[in-house]
Formats: structure tokens, sequence, C-alpha cells
């Protein structure tokens, strides 16, 4: 492969330590190196915002809920087609866009590297189908283990190794990249139609508390050495008065890994409520925010939503009934055996719905008043929250307090009495943003070892180059040009390789997906295991031997190997 | 006689589905299940050739008589023969109505046709092979 | 040489537990599988080479000329329809999709004759369902409705409900209920706690007042509704409110009767009903073994489980207009290309009359009905046996077929890719 230049860019690479200077940046073989003969085709950066790849670390793109949610919603689809152009094909969709669509606009707004939030283990194949045919992001996937048979047996008998044995067995046979906990102990007591309503709660059936799951999860997570920490759906998500659960379950992180949080808390802004019922719900995010600048082992992302229509899809099958209950739309639902749930609902989030106003200055709140932007990230859940290609809007909201003045003029006029956004006047500066969307994403996932997240010399070249002149722009003023620049880079350069260009994709992908492998003692080996087998077999509907994801899946898969501390 | 013609799988429809041009799977295709008591109204026996005829055409099958079903319902397995009468409005749903198709039935002594006799009225050219 | 752990490529069910006995390039034993997976696995005869019709005769081809012939229609066409898909793996079916997408044809699988209602009624108001073991170690009532899996779906009822143990329901056979409803008596219906006889085209009456019912409404129900009298239905319904968790399965006794799509919906809601009392699910008993594989991969492609017009270069998708019955009816198609199903044999006469006028390229295994309408054959791989590949159960759960033995016949894969590449070349891009 030939070399590449990126000359005059105006870079900020917070990883690196680098936070605003005009370089040149050389590129071969895919990745970042010192130089590159004078030969090599130049990119003129012309001063433009250069950064990393944008990392999303929770957005649901890919798998069997998502395209559920296409599937059941023609609607959708028809609010966003494009046909087929040069080496792109047809996309459909808005909120749930077809895995093309989610690549192109992805790719056009500069994101390399993607986390699929949710990924129940029995269906992972789909998702690495999909994530085949999402060909411009490297693609890794959260694992449900929330409602896993043998993890909540293990968590009963207080055997930590067990439960990391399951784990590195489940991640192994499903490519899977982490632990994800959906409403720990809920979508297994959701089997039978019910819930769990704090952490202390008991799970049906298995004389566990979600508490219980979490503490042992995360011990066994770093029994594991695994790149990630535990990523956490908390309980009693889009409940008022659920702060006090979030609080509770931030207090149960210990700080155990040096390299990175010891556990992820998601789209906190749907868990940030206080008040005890619709009407008189407010916005808790002081109280949040104040637990996470306490705590450097946790890290958040924000879980934005924006007004308008979108479609809400997650494993958290009690709390879709909730919502559906509200909404009355239509209701999809798809519990997954032994494992875990998921539920799907189109909702319209409307500026003069209090409730909604609420929740969109939550999300707002939590990323200002966290003082470290390494601790908070910015993501919409997607398309939970919003589609992502609401992420350029949020930007600006969050670097001009006079855009945030604007919208407070449309929004329902009594919102102000229950949130505190209007009277914080921070303003996100250029490098808050690059640590929001990329870098912090790439600390937080554990994927620097992989030379994801920044552009210091042995990293993958995965860069976007923004039409925005950071030296000529005051974001707090031009908040527009800030907007429709973080929506269509320039230059989007994945593996070294231009594949976008000013908002289309230039040429066909080949990304990588990214998993993690915890090789583990033999005695830890569940495959050798007569009593899991034996269970497996008489519980499950597959049998064992078809259950793994064969390599042929991921044509271009990457593990991050790691050895279990067992 | 009158009757309101249902469709639907057999185990052994499935069973033969892949060899369309056996004696088996014609068997069953072409295989008309009534009750025995409208059998004896028409004064057919199991085996007897009858004509199914709908507003969409004919073709000859033969009688069986079938416990389940009452008076005036006829069932064929889904396939060419019972095809050979379904009406292709689908009253903007992309589904025919397989299920109830108003038929007339009369003995015949006319034979049963193979499902390549079938094609080959639709203006297809049988395949020997 | 036995291979273990084999998937069924037959129904919808897709049992992965056959233990198959392969001599050389040919099946010669089953275990654990029903009459169906025998005779799919045991039965199989095949199209030995290409063949095309010259005037009302066949003669053999090779495969690169019928490769050749095959593109060359679908480029002549100016509305082609590429119909079937579900009798073929994922991988074939993706192919198929962006070869419809480059012509700008109409792309159909077949669930536009069996659950295309159903998806239907699931974009109207959703779908409350679970994956098979969810039934299998819960359930206590189990409801089929409109369905017949002693004959469709043989080993449903033993795999995953009315026999089948589970980590909740030890002795499934004692524990559980199983109501059947239908038009007729069946073998289904025999094996069940409550048979409720529907009159034809009563379904989505008996489904109304179930919901009644379950709503509170008793008295509002009449003595008898299509030939069911109110005190089985009382019954039925408290039987399902009492449930700790109940399944209901459909079958096309309810997509392909009066009311169709809006039958189906009623179930849903009826399902949904029941949610506000105990824990109910419902499903769709899809019978093609990768039917819903090609839902699957046509939506995550396209964004639409079926009928997609790709004629105007975007997407569209509009069931009634773009469904294959229809553009056959209206003789609209110039050129069809089938893949893995036999319209010839399942669509009403009318559409397989205007497959004769028309040049229908076929690709499949067998000699099927199809065959006599068709100009051109392709013979493949059968996917299970001698070729792999990605399956969706009829629950959503990807299985990877096994590949028994190297045949010599080419995968719908290798040919679909053929094709691509070939029309690909004409279209310049």
């Amino acid at each position: 492969m030939t070399g590449l230049w990126v000359k005059n860019a105006y870079v900020i690479d917070p990883i690196s330590g680098i936070m605003g200077e005009i370089m040149d940046i050389a590129i071969r073989d895919g990745k970042i190196v010192e130089e590159v003969n004078d030969g090599a085709p130049v990119i003129d950066a012309g001063g433009c915002l250069t950064l990393p790849g944008g990392i999303d670390s929770h957005s649901h793109v890919c798998g069997t809920k998502v395209n559920f949610g296409r599937y059941m919603s023609p609607e959708d689809m028809r609010a966003g087609r494009t046909a087929r152009k040069g080496v792109m094909h047809v996309t459909s969709g808005y909120s749930v866009p077809t895995t093309f669509g989610n690549s192109y606009r992805y790719s056009s707004m500069g994101y390399t590297t993607v986390l699929e939030g949710a990924m129940a283990p029995l269906e992972a194949r789909h998702t690495h189908e999909e994530f085949t045919a999402t060909p411009h992001q490297d693609m890794l996937a959260n694992t449900l283990f929330d409602g896993n048979w043998s993890i909540m047996e293990a968590v009963r008998d207080k055997d930590v190794k067990r439960a990391a044995a399951v784990v590195a067995w489940t991640l192994a046979a499903v490519k899977g990249f982490a632990i994800k906990l959906t409403n720990p102990g809920g979508t297994e007591a959701w089997g039978w139609g019910e819930d769990v309503h704090s952490i202390h709660d008991e799970v049906p059936h298995f004389g566990v508390t979600p508490a219980e799951i979490i503490a042992t999860m995360i011990q066994a997570n770093e029994l594991l050495n695994l790149p990630h920490s535990v990523h956490i759906h908390c309980n009693n998500l889009g409940v008022p008065g659920n702060y006090q659960t979030t609080l509770d379950t931030i207090g149960l992180a210990p700080d155990l890994n040096r390299e990175r949080q010891s556990l992820y808390l998601t789209h906190v802004q749907f868990h940030s409520y206080g008040g005890s019922t619709w009407q008189d719900i407010c916005s808790k995010s002081e109280e949040i925010a104040r637990a996470v600048n306490a705590r450097p082992q946790v890290a958040i992302d924000m879980g934005q939503i924006m007004f308008g229509r979108t479609t809400t899809m997650t494993a958290d099958g009690p709390m879709e009934w909730k919502l559906y209950m509200l909404h009355r739309n239509k209701w999809s639902n798809h519990d997954v055996e032994l494992e875990t749930g998921s539920g799907i609902i189109p909702v319209y989030y409307g500026r003069k719905s209090l409730v909604n106003c609420v929740m969109w200055a939550i999300g707002l709140e939590l990323a200002l008043l966290t003082k470290n932007p390494w601790q908070c990230m910015l993501a919409t859940d997607n398309p939970n929250g919003a589609p992502f290609v609401k992420y350029p809007e949020i930007i600006a909201l969050l670097m001009s307090s006079r855009f945030r003045e604007n919208e407070r003029n449309v929004i329902d006029p009594r919102t102000e009495h229950f949130v505190p956004l209007f009277a914080i006047d921070r303003e996100l500066d250029w490098y808050d943003i690059a640590v929001m969307t990329r870098a912090a994403q790439a600390k937080a996932l554990g994927i620097t070892r992989i030379g994801k997240g920044y552009l210091a010399p042995g990293a993958e070249a995965d860069i976007a180059i923004y039409p925005l002149k950071p030296d000529e722009l005051d974001p707090a003023v031009d908040y527009q040009q800030v907007m429709a620049g973080f929506a269509k880079t320039a230059y989007t350069i994945k593996r070294g390789r231009v594949v976008a260009r000013d908002g289309e994709v230039v040429v066909e992908g080949a990304n990588s997906t990214i998993w993690s492998r915890a090789d583990v003692p033999p005695e830890y080996d569940l495959n050798q295991d007569a009593e899991f087998v034996k269970k497996f077999e008489q519980y499950y509907t597959v049998r064992m031997r078809n259950y793994p994801v064969q390599d042929v899946y991921l044509p271009r898969g990457l593990s991050i190997r790691t050895e279990a501390s067992l | 006689m009158r009757a309101a013609l249902n469709t639907g799988r057999t185990i052994r429809q499935g069973s033969y589905v892949e060899r369309k041009n056996s004696p088996a799977y014609r068997e069953e295709a072409s295989s008309l299940h009534m009750n025995r008591v409208d059998m004896l109204e028409l004064e057919i026996e199991e085996g007897d050739h009858v004509c199914v005829r709908s507003d969409q055409g004919a073709v000859v099958m033969v009688a069986c008589p079938a416990e389940g079903l009452d008076r005036g319902e006829v069932f064929v397995c889904l396939g060419p023969f019972a095809n050979f009468l379904v009406d292709p409005e689908t009253h903007g749903t992309g589904m025919p109505d397989f299920k109830t198709t108003a038929v007339t039935i009369e003995p015949t002594t006319a034979p049963v046709p193979a499902v390549k006799d079938l094609m080959e009225q639709c203006g297809g050219s049988g395949y020997e092979g | 040489m036995k291979v273990e752990d084999v998937v069924c490529p037959f129904c919808g069910c897709l049992c992965d537990d056959l233990v198959v006995e392969v001599d050389q390039n040919r099946v010669i034993g089953v275990e654990n599988g029903c009459t169906l997976a025998n005779e799919k696995f045991m039965g199989d005869r095949r199209l030995e080479n290409p063949i095309r019709k010259e005037g009302r005769s066949w003669s053999d081809i090779t495969y690169d000329a019928a490769i050749r012939e095959a593109a060359d229609i679908l480029i002549d066409a100016d509305r082609p329809l590429l119909y079937g898909w579900s009798g073929t793996h994922g991988e074939a079916q993706s192919v198929g999709v962006h070869l419809a997408e480059l012509l700008g044809a109409v792309i159909d699988n077949t669930s536009t004759v069996c659950h295309g209602p159903s998806i239907m009624a699931i974009q109207e108001v959703g779908h409350p369902g679970c994956t098979l073991g969810q039934v299998k170690n819960r359930a206590d009532v189990i409801v089929y409705w409109g369905a017949n899996p002693i004959d469709a779906h043989p080993r449903h009822m033993s795999r995953y409900t009315t026999y089948a143990d589970g980590f909740f329901v030890k002795e499934a056979f004692k524990e559980r209920k199983v109501i059947v409803v239908d038009v007729r008596k069946t073998e289904s219906s025999a094996v069940a706690d409550e048979f409720i006889k529907v009159e034809r085209g009563g379904d989505y009456a008996i489904l109304s007042a179930l919901r009644a019912i379950v709503r509170g409404k008793r008295d509002l129900i009449p003595p008898k509704i299509a030939g069911v009298t109110r005190e089985q239905l009382f019954r039925v319904a408290d039987i399902c409110m009492q449930a700790k968790f109940g399944a209901i399965f459909f079958g096309l006794g309810l997509t392909m009767s009066p009311g169709k799509n809006k039958n189906v919906r009623n179930a849903i809601e009826l399902t949904e009903e029941l949610n506000r009392h105990t824990k109910f699910t419902i499903s769709p008993m899809r019978g093609h073994w990768n039917v819903y594989g090609s839902n699957e991969v046509f939506t995550w492609i396209t964004g639409y489980p079926y009928a997609v017009d790709f004629a105007r270069g975007i997407a569209f998708y509009n069931p009634g207009e773009t469904t294959s019955v229809d553009i056959l009816r209206r003789g609209e198609c110039d050129a069809c290309l089938v893949v893995a199903s036999d319209p010839g044999a399942h669509f009403p006469r009318a559409c397989a009359e205007h497959l004769a006028r028309i040049p229908t390229i076929q690709i499949d295994p067998h000699v099927n009905a199809t065959t006599h309408l068709a100009t051109l054959q392709i013979p493949v791989a059968v996917t299970g046996i001698d070729a792999e590949g990605t399956a969706y159960r009829m629950d959503g759960v990807p299985i990877r077929t096994r590949k028994l033995f190297d045949g010599t016949y080419p995968s719908d894969l290798e040919i679909l890719s053929k094709i691509y590449a070939r029309v690909k070349e004409a279209k310049g891009s």
C-alpha cells in the first residue's frame, strides 16, 4: 500500500496530548507513521479540524432487535431513503437505517468504530452478519449477561471465578467484546412478566439480587483482564425517582483498574430522574454528576434525547412494556432463553411534552456538570434518545449556551422549574468534544492498545477531517456552522484509505470485528465441564456445538487476547 | 355439489415436495378430502375421480373420506391441483384466498393429470428427464 | 461416517440435533429426524445438469452457458421479478438482494404466500414474541391457532412445546395445557386439552370475543360465536389468564383465511391484552426452514422483509402491489428468476400461466412444477446437505447449517455470484 500525507491539519489528539496544533500526518500501510516519502499523495487539510476517527461506545445498529426495528417499521424505512449511487448501496430508514445506511451516515460524520450496545449471545451470529454489512466501521459487540442462568448460579454460589469462566467461554463462543448488563436480573424476571425495582430486589427463582450480579461481574471482568469494563444499563430505566438506583449502582463500583474505569454506565440520562410520577419528574443530574466527579472508577455516556421521532430498542423488555403502556403505539418484545430479553417501540419526543423537555435537559446537564470529559461520553443510545445523525446538534448545544438559550424559548416553558440546565453557563471547547467523541471512548473501551483513538505513530490511520477552522470560529456564536461541520467530514480516512469525502462514501468498505478472548486455565474451560454441558443440552434449544459463531462470520476478525488471572 | 375448498400442509405432501413428478406426490396433491355423507350423496367411493371446478377452472382429483371435515367442506393439500382452482386476487394483501375457494364437485371418469400435464395446460413444456 | 448435530433444512423448526450417516456423496441414514427430515435427506433426487428449453423441447447445457443466458435474460428485462429465496442460505439471499438492486428488479420471498400478512400485522401493532427455549422452559399453556404442527412442523411439539420438558416445567405433558383452534379436526387438535372448532372465516370474531372476555366484558358475549359456545370461550380465556407463561403459535389458518393480516393483528392484540394479566407471547409458525432468514436479510439490506421493488432506484415496498402474486396476476414482469422455491406449484394457476409466457429461470436442485414452466434451470447443491450457510429459525435464532459432504454441484451462492458479476459488468458499474 502506498503512503499518504495529511498536511496542514489542525490536530486535536487528546490521548497524545495534542491540543490543537497545525501538523502533518504521515500514513503507511493503514498506520500512522513518522513520515512517508515525498511522492506520496497529499491531502491538504487546509487548517481544518482533524481528529482521530470517531468512536461510538454505545449504539444499536446491528442484530436481532435492531433488524426487528426495521422489519416492523416501514414508516421509518420510508423516512430516509437513498438510491444506489457509485459504490453506495440503496439505503432506507431514518431512526433505524439499513446496515449500509448506518455505515455511510456514520462514515460521513467521521466515525470509524462503533460498539453495538447489546448482543444476545444466542443470536450473535445475526449481529456478526450485520457487522459484515456495516463495512466502514470496525465493530464491537457488548454481550448480554444480565439474565444469564449460569452467571446467576455462579453469583448465588458466590463463585466469582465460575462467573469469569462463563464470561470467557461465552465471549469466545460468540465473538463478543465486553460484558453488558441490561437491567440485571430484570430481564429474567420479565420471563414471568415481572421486573426488579431496586438493586436489592431478588430475581425470581434464582435467589440473587442485581447488586450481587453487578458486583460479581465487575470482579469477574477484572479477573479476565478484559479490555473494557462491565458496561451497565442500570435497573429502573425511565422510572421517575430512579436516580437513587443509579447512585446505588455507582456505589457498587470499586476502583480496580488503573487504565480505565471499573464500571461504565450507559445512557445515564434515562437513569437520572427525581420525583415519583410523570407529573413531578425532575432532573437529578447534579446528584449523578457529583457521584461521577467523586469517583474516577466510573465513566458514563449521556444518553441524550433529541426532539423528534425515533425508535426505542433495548434488551430491557419490561421497560419497553412500561413505555408501551404510555405511548400505546406498537410494541414488540423478544425474550431470549437463558440469557436476556428485548423490546422495541417507536416514540416521538416532543418539545411540548414537559417530561421530554426534562429528559432533553438532563442529558446536556450530565455532560456539562461532569468535570472530566473523559468520564462522560457523547451518545444518544442510538436510536433510543435520537438517531446518531443528531450528534452534531448535540455538540453544538454543548459548545454554545446561546444555542441552549434559544432552545429554551421553544420548549415547554415549565421546564426550567424542573432542571438546572439554564443556570449552567459552561461551554465545552474543541478539546472537550474531541475527548467525548473518540478519545474517551478509546480509553474506556480499552482499545488504545490496538491503535484506536489517537494519531501518534503506531496508531491505526482512522482520521476525520471536518470542514471547520477552529481558529476562525467561535462555537458559542457560530453554532450552526459547528453543527454543519460535524455532520459531514471533508475526508474520512479509515485504515489509511479515504472512505468518505464531503458526505459521500467513495470506496467499498472492509471493516474489522474486534472481540475479546480471555485465555483461562484448563480447569475453567467450560467445554470440559460436564455440569455446564449437561445443562446446556437440557435447557437451550440449540446444540452446544452449533452455538459458537464460526470464524467465517468474522472475515477480518481481530481478537484482543488476555490472560485470565484465575 | 357445492363446497368450500380449504388447503394446507400434510405430512405426505411435505414428504414428496421435492419429488413433484413422482406418483406419490401426485396421489397426495390430487386427494380431495371430504365428508363421508357428501360422498354418499355424490354416490362416490374412496378412490373415485371427481371433477372439481371453480371460477378459475377445473381439475380432476381423487375423492377420499376424511373424519375432521364438516359437510360442504373439502380439503386438498397445497400444490398445483388446489392452485388450479384458486383465484389470484389478493385484495391488496399479496395473499390469495388459499383457504376459501368456492367449488363444485361432480363425479367423473376422466383421468387425474400429472403435475407436468397441469403445467403444460398453463403453457409450459413438460420436462421428462 | 456419522455426522452429529446436523441442522435439518426442511421447516422453520430448524432442528439441529440430527445424526446423519453419509457414504461418500450420499446420505444413507438419519436419526432423530421426523418423516419430513428423513425424506429430505434420503429422498434427494437431483436434476443432473443445467437444462434449457428450445421451442418445446429440452436440452442439456453447461453451467457457463446457463449462467450466461440467465444473466442475459435479466439484463434484457424491463421489469424482472426475483422470487423465492426461502430454501437457500442467507449468503445467497444477500447476493440476490444486491442483484435486484443492480437490476432495478422486484425481489420477493415466499413469505408473500405464507406469513406476509403476519408481517403486515406486525408492522401495524408489533410482535410480542420470544425464542422457542423460553417456551420450552417456562410455558404452561400452549395455543396453536390455525396451525397443524404434527403435519407441518412435526417436531415442534416434542422439541419446544407440548412434550418438551424444561427448567420450570419438569413434566411437560402433565403440566402443560394445549389449546388448538382450527376449522377442521387434525392430528394436532386430537392431542389438545381444548379444541375450539371455528366456523370457516370465524377466527377474527373468536379473537375479538376472547379479547372482550380478557377485558372483563363477559356480558357482551352471545351464546355462540362462529360455531363456538360462550362457555368454551370463557373456559379458554380463564386458562390463558391463569397461565404463568402462555405461548400462542399461529399458522396459515390465520394468514390465508378471510381477514388475513387483520386476523393476525387481532391475535397479536389478544396477546398484548393477556400481558396485562400474565406473561404471553405469540409466534408465527414459519414454514420453509429459512424463510425467516430471507426476511432478515432483505430487511437489513433494504429495510423491508419482502416484496421490495427497486425500479425507481430506492427500495419501495407495498404489499398488494409489489408482491409476486399481484405482479404475475397483472402480467407485469417480463422475466422471472426463481430461486429455491416452486411458484408453479404454490401460486394460483393464473400466475403459473404468466411464468410460462415469459423467460423464467429456475435455480433449484430438483425438478419441480416450475421446471415445466421455465426456460432454463440450473441445479445446485442443497444447503444443509452439500452446501452450508446461515439460516434463521422461526424464532429468529440464526444457525449455520452443516455441509455433509463435498458434492459435485455448485452452491446457490456460487451461481448467483457469477450471474451478479456478469450483470454488473454489463451494467458498467
